[in-house]
């Protein structure tokens, strides 16, 4: 690995990777948004959280906000590229139903991160998310600040096969990406997690290593056996759970088949074939996961809804 | 005289679709024209403006109500209008009752074919300010939206949340519903310029008032020319020209209401990349215009478009620069994965890569190109070793990081790897040539492994598709086979390949596993290239009637076909031919109607007219003249030729009678026609030609 070349921590500006989470939730919880904590499992994206998949089902309204590790083990680099990382944070905004002012209250959120919209280029660039896996699409943007995409903007049409009435927007951010244009940082290594009086603690002091053996893992060393064994079984268990009628543990269920397809997949453990076949049987999954949980809401009488 | 005045419509949007945008906008246009016609108000001209952020339509001169209209209602028969005393009855008094009125107001009308009660009226015309929401509202309906899209709570479909909706007649803004929503009184500025309310008096000024106060330059044309000539002055700035692809530039000016370009540069250590990776990064990932010096170099630099004047530009450009470099870096990452590994490895994973479900791997279809194209090349002057390997290398690219990541770059990244790797040159340009043509109007492989390769890799997948029972239909075309098969066909023809279609059909099919179907779809699919050939020459111009008489021959050598089409196509010139096109059609005619000449000897004591001696002593002539030239496919000078027949034929025609009651003179002069009829026929048959 070729050696980096030091920035001189004290002096990149801007707010630390922390406080632009800090300043995001405190900007979210003032637009009534529930602020609820990382979901305690791998996941693809911020998406997968039942805070936004399962709650984007049914009537009942929701506003939260929250950060989400978020794994791909494809995009791994071993901690070489200052630009990919196979681990990394996404800010998650769900408003169901899509309030008329999103796109504002989108972009006054930057404002209360210190990104002047009268000076950067910020665009919104048609992208339609599709997630085959979740069953899951919705029309939407990526946004661009000066050509780089820092977030994605979709307002969802159906989760798990089921049509989204309300209709939710949701906002992802990406978190070191804003933050490489906040501090003005060309790697993302050596942003400012946090700043003490003495020193900065990177982003690098704390996950580089992490992105190191991570890579190995994922690209070289994860027992495939054991991987397909493990969504088998996984996918038995949400089977079960579903005929149960326990939507919850069985999303549980179908998120970790979901992430021992990703680590297959890392590992090109999966022709091209058989893969449409694997994210077809984890669609199922999602598919009957959905259907069970609106069920579970509906018997409760959709307590959220208000007259 | 009708008063008129100038109507506005602006429908605001949260940002629209870039690729549809222009499309929406005109549908928009052409919709609403639809909806005044169909209402019969008058108007002068019709403009469309659109942004990302607007749908806006200046409509002049629009008559301000609907002419009134002279409006007759039918009642009953008058034999049954009125009993015997006169007096109406109950069908009458219902009549009159349902147009409001007495009977007494009613009228007759006589025609030739009854007499009836009539009330005869005249409606008003409806104001236009009240018919104008529905027409809005009708238009916005029926625009082409691949996906629409709810949001919030609404019921409402469109294709992005509609934010607000301005309606101006004349100097006064409309206050209606439209799908639901509301119209304002304002129309707004610029997302960051000029995000307030923003007054517009008239609509003839709304498009200055757009641009003076709110920073939007609504007419799309505009700032697409102005987009194209800030690049141009940016790019000589560097000493260099931009690459300004139509399609981005279409796209740029649809994600942009105030458009300022700069320049960015990125490292030069870079330009070591494949141009085609550069390119393809640029305008599909950044929406970037690359730049080249002189000598069509690609330079370090790059154009972008913003959408904002900022006071600190430098801000901007750093941004986009600091997204470029990771780019970048990520292709030379690709690049250097892809060397390192090789194209021939990737050769054995084509096993694993489904091409079709029942028709097999990629392998497989390499393999079956591989056994194809040495079938063709057999017969041609061709390499068939490097031409093998080209075969069994071309669909390795597929596999590699780079194609994944610009799908786009297929062939193009198998000749920068097959060079790499150090194959010759004939075969690494071949993998690119494979895919030419690309689109309509695409050049066309260069090589003549290219030629071959291209050729063989369509036939293969117009039989194997065509066996599978997935042949296009109507206006589905999934495996894009229209524009194999066009591709097919231009190779052939304009690089000059002269091979037969029935032949390559079958090698081809021959090569397939499921062999039965694959030959029986054989006849399918030459119909279907016999389809696209008449379509070819359809664009190519000729006529229709042109095309019929060399397909009513069965040619199935493309190239032999089109060296009939063109000297048809100029005998058609020749003063003779209308004549000489009568003759064969009367020719034809005649055999047609006669069963019994079996036999197209001519018999020479059976001649006996003066005109048919001559005819038949021409035709032995002309019968030794022509076989040289149609062995030598000098098919226009057979033609110019046999034009010279014309002033026999006519005579004979004058002077002949051909079904005589003498049956051997008859059959004698059947066979003579029948004669004549083959000479023409070796080239076309020109009794198709029309008048």
């Amino acid at each position: 690995m070729t050696q980096k070349k030091k920035q001189n921590p004290t002096k990149n500006s801007g707010l630390s990777f922390q406080e632009l989470i800090f300043e995001l939730q405190k900007y979210w919880s003032t637009q009534e948004c529930i602020i609820v904590q990382p979901y305690d499992m791998e996941m693809g994206a911020g998406t997968f959280h039942p805070a936004t998949f399962l709650r984007s089902i049914g009537p009942e309204p929701w506003r939260t906000a929250y950060t989400q590790a978020s794994r791909r083990p494809t995009d791994g680099r071993f901690g070489e590229n200052p630009n990919r990382l196979q681990h990394y944070y996404q800010f998650q905004v769900v408003l169901k139903p899509s309030p008329d002012n999103i796109q504002e209250l989108y972009l006054a959120s930057l404002a209360a991160i210190g990104i002047d919209t009268k000076k950067h280029d910020i665009r919104f660039v048609e992208d339609n998310w599709e997630s085959p896996t979740l069953g899951a699409w919705g029309l939407g943007w990526e946004v661009w600040l000066d050509g780089m995409e820092i977030s994605q903007f979709t307002y969802f049409q159906q989760v798990g096969g089921l049509d989204c009435r309300p209709v939710t927007g949701e906002i992802t951010y990406g978190l070191e990406r804003i933050a490489m244009c906040i501090q003005d940082c060309d790697d993302l290594f050596e942003l400012a997690w946090s700043r003490t009086k003495e020193n900065n603690v990177t982003y690098g002091d704390i996950y580089h290593q992490n992105e190191v053996e991570m890579s190995r893992y994922n690209f070289d060393l994860a027992n495939t056996d054991v991987l397909f064994n493990w969504f088998d079984a996984c996918e038995k268990e949400s089977q079960k759970l579903i005929e149960e009628g326990l939507s919850i543990p069985a999303y549980e269920m179908t998120m970790k088949a979901s992430h021992s397809f990703n680590l297959l997949d890392a590992r090109g453990a999966i022709s091209v074939t058989e893969r449409q076949r694997y994210i077809l049987r984890i669609r199922s999954l999602s598919r009957e996961v959905a259907q069970s949980y609106f069920e579970s809401r509906e018997k409760l009488g959709f307590p959220l809804v208000k007259n | 005289m009708l008063k008129t005045r100038d109507l506005l419509i602006e429908i605001g949007t949260e940002e629209l679709p870039p690729k549809s945008l222009k499309s929406l906008a005109t549908a928009f246009s052409e919709q609403m024209c639809l909806a005044l016609n169909e209402v019969e108000l008058g108007f002068n001209d019709i403009n469309w403006y659109a942004t990302p952020r607007r749908l806006s339509l200046l409509i002049t001169d629009l008559d301000i109500t609907q002419k009134d209209k002279e409006h007759q209602r039918r009642g009953p028969s008058l034999s049954v209008a009125f009993d015997n005393n006169e007096n109406p009855t109950q069908a009458t008094v219902g009549f009159a009752k349902s147009c409001g009125v007495e009977v007494k107001e009613l009228e007759k009308l006589e025609s030739g074919k009854g007499a009836w009660l009539v009330f005869n009226t005249i409606l008003k015309g409806k104001k236009t300010n009240e018919i104008i929401p529905g027409l809005v509202e009708k238009s916005l309906k029926r625009l082409p939206i691949a996906k629409r899209m709810r949001w919030g709570n609404y019921n409402i479909e469109f294709v992005r949340p509609i934010k607000w909706m301005l309606i101006l007649f004349g100097n006064k803004a409309l206050n209606c519903e439209i799908l639901g929503i509301k119209s304002v009184a304002t129309s707004f500025g610029h997302r960051y310029h000029h995000p307030d309310a923003l007054e517009i008096k008239s609509p003839s000024e709304y498009s200055n008032i757009l641009r003076k106060e709110g920073h939007v330059i609504v007419d799309y044309n505009e700032r697409l020319s102005l987009i194209q000539s800030q690049i141009f002055s940016v790019a000589k700035n560097n000493k260099g020209n931009a690459i300004i692809d139509p399609g981005l530039l279409d796209e740029v000016a649809s994600l942009v209401e105030w458009p300022i370009s700069f320049i960015g540069n990125f490292d030069p250590e870079f330009l070591k990349l494949p141009k085609e990776v550069l390119i393809a990064t640029m305008q599909d990932n950044q929406k970037y215009f690359p730049v080249i010096n002189d000598k069509k170099e690609l330079m370090p630099l790059f154009i972008c478009v913003s959408n904002i004047e900022s006071n600190n530009l430098e801000l901007i450009k750093k941004g986009n620069e600091r997204v470029i470099h990771p780019r970048l870096s990520d292709a030379v990452f690709f690049w250097e994965w892809d060397l390192k590994y090789g194209l021939k490895s990737h050769r054995q994973s084509l096993k694993e890569v489904v091409y079709q479900k029942d028709l097999g791997t990629l392998y497989d279809k390499s393999e079956r190109l591989v056994k194809t194209l040495s079938l063709i090349g057999e017969k041609m002057n061709l390499d068939i070793d490097s031409a093998k390997t080209a075969a069994a290398l071309c669909l390795c690219d597929l596999l590699t990081k780079m194609v994944s990541e610009f799908p786009k770059l297929q062939g193009t990244m198998g000749r920068y790897y097959a060079k790499a790797e150090g194959e010759n040159n004939d075969i690494a340009i071949a993998l690119e040539e494979l895919y030419q043509p690309r689109f309509a109007g695409d050049k066309l492989p260069k090589t003549l492994s290219g030629q071959c390769l291209a050729i063989s890799e369509k036939i293969d997948s117009l039989i194997g598709i065509f066996s599978i029972g997935k042949a296009p239909t109507g206006d589905k075309d999934p495996f894009a086979l229209r524009r194999s098969a066009i591709g097919l066909l231009r190779i052939i023809i304009e690089c000059e390949i002269d091979i037969d279609l029935k032949d390559l059909l079958s090698t081809a099919a021959s090569s397939f596993s499921n062999k039965s179907q694959s030959l029986n779809c054989i006849n399918d699919v030459y119909a279907f290239l016999m389809e696209r050939l008449r379509n070819y020459y359809r664009d190519e111009g000729f006529s229709a009637d042109v095309f019929e008489s060399v397909f009513a021959i069965n040619i199935s050598r493309p190239l032999d076909f089109h060296h009939r089409l063109v000297a048809v196509a100029e005998f058609r010139k020749l003063s003779e031919a209308k004549s000489l096109a009568a003759a064969n059609k009367r020719i034809s005619n005649l055999l047609k109607k006669s069963e019994e000449i079996n036999s197209i000897k001519i018999k020479d004591d059976l001649l006996v007219e003066k005109s048919e001696i001559k005819l038949a002593r021409k035709l032995e002539n002309y019968k030794k003249i022509i076989a040289p030239m149609i062995d030598n496919h000098n098919y226009k000078s057979a033609l110019t030729e046999l034009s010279g027949l014309k002033k026999v034929i006519d005579n004979f025609f004058d002077n002949v009678m051909v079904m005589c009651d003498e049956p051997d003179l008859k059959k004698n002069r059947l066979a003579l026609l029948s004669n004549l009829n083959s000479l023409f026929l070796e080239t076309a048959d020109i009794s198709k030609l029309q008048d």
